[in-house]
C-alpha cells in the first residue's frame, strides 16, 4: 500500500514513520501496518516548538484523538487534537486557520468605508459589534462627532443583536450538552430579531449598517412595529426558553462545576465579557470605560462568583434582561435629528493612531487603526474575544471528561469566524 | 484624557520612555524600546497605583521602516486606555520579549503576530504559525507583501487586474503599466 501523503514544500519533510519510531508502536491495542497510509493527528514534520514537542509526545497509556475540522459540534470549522488518558482529557492542541480570510490585509487594501463590509462576517451572529469597533476607531481618527440619534440607534440595534446572540448561545450550549429542544425554541427568538434587524438594515446577518459618522438608515415603520410587537412578549418567551433549562436537573447538575475558572486565572488568560464576569469581576466596558450613550442609560452589570459553565449560562440570561431594559430606555429617549455626521465621501484622516473597544456579547471587540493620511487605512488590528476564549479552553479542559470538551467550549461561546479572522 | 496618568508614567519610567507620553481622546500612549518591554509591563501590571491587569490587545505593526508591537491595557485606576508601543524593531530580525509570563492569554496573540509579521517573541514557548499552514514561508501583513489584485498599486485608480478587459498588448506602449510598484 502506497502512502497518500501529498508532497509538501518548505521546511516540512513528508511524513514518514520508520519502523520503530511511531509513538503508538508499543501500544498492544493499536494495530499498525507497515506503511501508515491512514490519517494520524501527529503532524508530518518535526516539532517546531518546545510546547509542540511536549504535546506530541505520548505518556504512559495516553492516546491522541482528532476532532474536526468537520465535527458537528465545533461551532464552525475547527480542528482539535485531544490527548486522552482513557476518558480524561490530558491536553488539547487546537488547529486554526480553516476560515482565515486575512481580513486585516483586505482592509488595508480598500478604502475606509469598505472596512465595514469586510469585518461583518467575522462574528456572523453579532456582526454589529464587529462593525462598531472599527467604525468608532475611524471616528476617533477623524475627530468626528456622531449625531445623538445615530448613537441611540446604534445602541438599540446593538442590544437587539446581543439578545439574538445570547439566545443562540442558549440553544447551542444545550445542544452540546445533549438537549435538542432549546435550540428550536431559541431560534424562534433569534429569527424574530434578525427579521426586524433585516427591516432596519436590509440584511439578516451581515448587516453592513454602521457608517463612519452614523448609521445607514433611519428607523422605519416595519422595524418599529415588529419591535413593539416582539417587546410585548419578549420577556415571556425568553423566560419560557430559560425555564426549559433552569428547571432541568440533568442540565444544571451537568453544567455546574464544569470548566471552573477563578478570577486571577481569568484575568491572566485575558478573558473578557460574560466569561470574566462569571468569576465575579464586574468588568463591562459599558460601565468600565463608557462609550456612546451608555452613561445616560440605567442598567446593571450582573456578575456571578462560581466561574463555571452554569454561571456563564445564567449570566448571559441575566444580560438578556438588562438588554431589554436598555432597549426600553432607548425607545423612550430616542432623540430627533440627523443620523449621519457631515463627512466627505472620500475620507482621508490625518496621520495618527486610534483604538476603540466595545462590549459585545462575547467580550470586548477592539480595533486599532493607523492612518497615514491616504484614503486607505495603513493598518487595522481587530481584536476578537472568541480568539481569546478558544485559547482559554486549553486551560479549562485538562482533567475533564472527553464528553465535556464541547460543553466547556460552548459555555465560553467562541465563534470560529471571529477566531480565524 | 487623564493628565495625571501621563505625569505618573513619566515620573515612574523616566528615561525608559522614548519621548513624553502622548494623549488624544481617551488614550494615553507611551513608547519604549524592545529591551524595556518586560520591566515596563511588569511594573504596569504589578504596582498597585498602576494595576493594568487587563491586556485588551496585542498588535504587530509594520511601518515600512521598522516593526512595532503595540499593547493596549486597561486599569481601574484611570479613565484612559493605555497604549504601550515597543518600537524600533529591525525588519530583518524583529525580536521582542514575550509577555506570557504576565498574561498566558497573550500566547495566541503573539503567535498570530509572529504568523503575520515574523516578529519573534522571546520566551513564548509555543511560537508556531497559527493561521497559515506550517510550510508557509512569508509573513502576509508585512508591507512588502502585495496582494495579487492590490488596487492601490494597479494601473488605473481602483481598476483591478481581473476587471481589465484589454490585454496589455492591445494598448499603446506606455499607456498601461504592466507591473506593480
Amino acid at each position: 500500500m502506497a502512502t497518500v501523503t501529498p508532497p509538501r514544500t518548505g521546511d516540512a519533510p513528508p511524513r514518514t514513520f520508520p519502523k520503530g519510531t511511531h509513538p503508538s508502536e508499543d501500544d498492544p491495542n493499536v494495530l499498525l501496518e507497515d506503511d501508515y497510509a491512514f490519517y494520524e493527528p501527529i503532524p508530518p514534520y518535526p516539532p517546531r516548538t518546545e510546547r509542540e514537542a511536549e504535546f506530541y509526545t505520548l505518556g504512559d497509556g495516553e492516546m491522541f484523538l482528532n476532532m474536526g475540522p468537520q465535527h458537528p459540534s465545533t461551532h464552525g470549522v475547527l480542528r482539535v487534537v485531544l490527548k486522552l488518558d482513557g476518558e480524561r482529557v490530558v491536553d488539547i492542541d487546537p488547529v486554526l486557520g480553516y476560515l482565515h480570510r486575512g481580513v486585516e490585509k483586505l482592509v488595508e487594501n480598500a478604502d475606509y468605508h469598505q472596512t465595514i463590509s469586510q469585518v461583518d462576517p467575522l462574528e456572523y451572529i453579532s456582526s454589529l459589534f464587529c462593525e462598531w469597533a472599527p467604525v468608532e476607531a475611524y471616528e476617533r481618527l477623524l475627530d468626528v462627532e456622531v449625531p445623538r440619534r445615530a448613537e441611540y440607534i446604534r445602541v438599540l440595534s446593538g442590544e437587539l443583536n446581543r439578545i439574538a446572540s445570547h439566545s443562540l448561545f442558549l440553544g447551542w450550549f444545550a445542544l452540546d450538552l445533549g438537549g435538542l429542544t432549546p435550540i428550536l425554541w431559541s431560534f424562534i427568538e433569534r429569527d424574530e430579531i434578525v427579521e426586524m434587524l433585516a427591516a432596519l438594515t436590509g440584511q439578516r446577518m451581515l448587516f453592513n449598517y454602521f457608517r463612519i459618522g452614523g448609521v445607514n438608515g433611519d428607523l422605519n415603520h416595519e422595524f418599529m412595529s415588529r419591535l413593539g410587537d416582539w417587546m410585548s412578549r419578549a420577556v415571556v418567551q425568553i423566560e419560557a426558553g430559560e425555564g426549559l433549562l433552569n428547571e432541568n436537573e440533568i442540565f444544571t447538575r451537568r453544567a455546574s462545576g464544569l470548566g471552573v475558572v477563578d478570577q486571577a486565572t481569568a484575568l491572566r488568560l485575558c478573558m473578557t465579557g460574560a466569561n470574566l464576569r462569571a468569576t465575579g469581576i464586574p468588568f463591562d466596558l459599558r460601565r468600565a470605560h463608557p462609550y456612546s450613550i451608555y452613561p445616560e442609560l440605567d442598567f446593571d452589570i450582573p456578575t456571578r462568583t462560581e466561574g463555571d459553565s452554569l454561571a456563564r449560562y445564567l449570566l448571559r440570561m441575566e444580560e438578556i434582561k438588562q438588554s431589554l431594559r436598555i432597549i426600553d430606555q432607548c425607545l423612550e429617549k430616542m432623540p430627533d435629528g440627523p443620523i449621519m455626521a457631515k463627512l466627505p465621501r472620500l475620507i482621508r484622516p490625518r496621520p495618527g493612531r486610534a483604538w476603540a473597544a466595545v462590549e459585545g456579547p462575547r467580550g470586548i471587540y477592539g480595533a486599532y487603526a493607523i492612518s497615514d493620511g491616504t484614503d486607505q487605512p495603513f493598518r487595522l488590528k481587530i481584536h476578537d474575544p472568541s480568539f481569546i476564549h478558544l485559547q482559554a479552553v486549553g486551560a479549562l479542559l485538562p482533567g475533564n471528561l472527553l464528553a465535556d470538551t464541547m460543553a466547556i467550549m460552548a459555555s465560553l461561546d467562541p465563534v470560529m469566524g471571529g477566531v480565524d479572522k | 484624557m487623564d493628565r495625571a496618568l501621563a505625569r505618573r508614567l513619566e515620573a515612574r519610567f523616566g528615561t525608559a520612555l522614548h519621548g513624553p507620553a502622548r494623549q488624544r481622546h481617551d488614550q494615553t500612549e507611551i513608547r519604549i524600546g524592545a529591551g524595556d518591554v518586560q520591566d515596563t509591563l511588569r511594573a504596569l501590571h504589578d504596582e498597585p497605583d498602576l494595576a493594568f491587569t487587563i491586556l485588551a490587545d496585542l498588535a504587530g505593526v509594520d511601518t515600512g521602516t521598522e516593526m512595532q508591537v503595540v499593547y493596549h491595557l486597561w486599569s481601574a485606576t484611570t479613565t484612559d486606555w493605555l497604549r504601550v508601543i515597543a518600537e524600533g524593531l529591525s525588519r530583518d530580525d524583529p525580536r521582542v520579549p514575550s509577555v506570557t509570563f504576565l498574561w498566558p492569554g497573550a500566547e495566541w496573540m503573539e503567535r498570530e503576530t509572529y504568523d503575520m509579521f515574523g516578529i519573534t517573541f522571546e520566551g513564548n514557548r509555543d511560537l508556531r504559525r497559527i493561521y497559515m499552514p506550517p510550510d508557509y514561508t512569508s509573513f502576509p501583513l508585512r508591507k512588502d507583501f502585495y496582494l495579487p489584485d492590490d488596487a492601490a498599486r494597479s494601473p488605473g485608480a481602483g481598476v483591478r487586474h481581473v476587471e481589465r478587459t484589454h490585454s496589455p498588448v492591445d494598448a499603446a506602449p506606455g499607456v498601461l503599466r504592466q507591473t506593480k510598484a
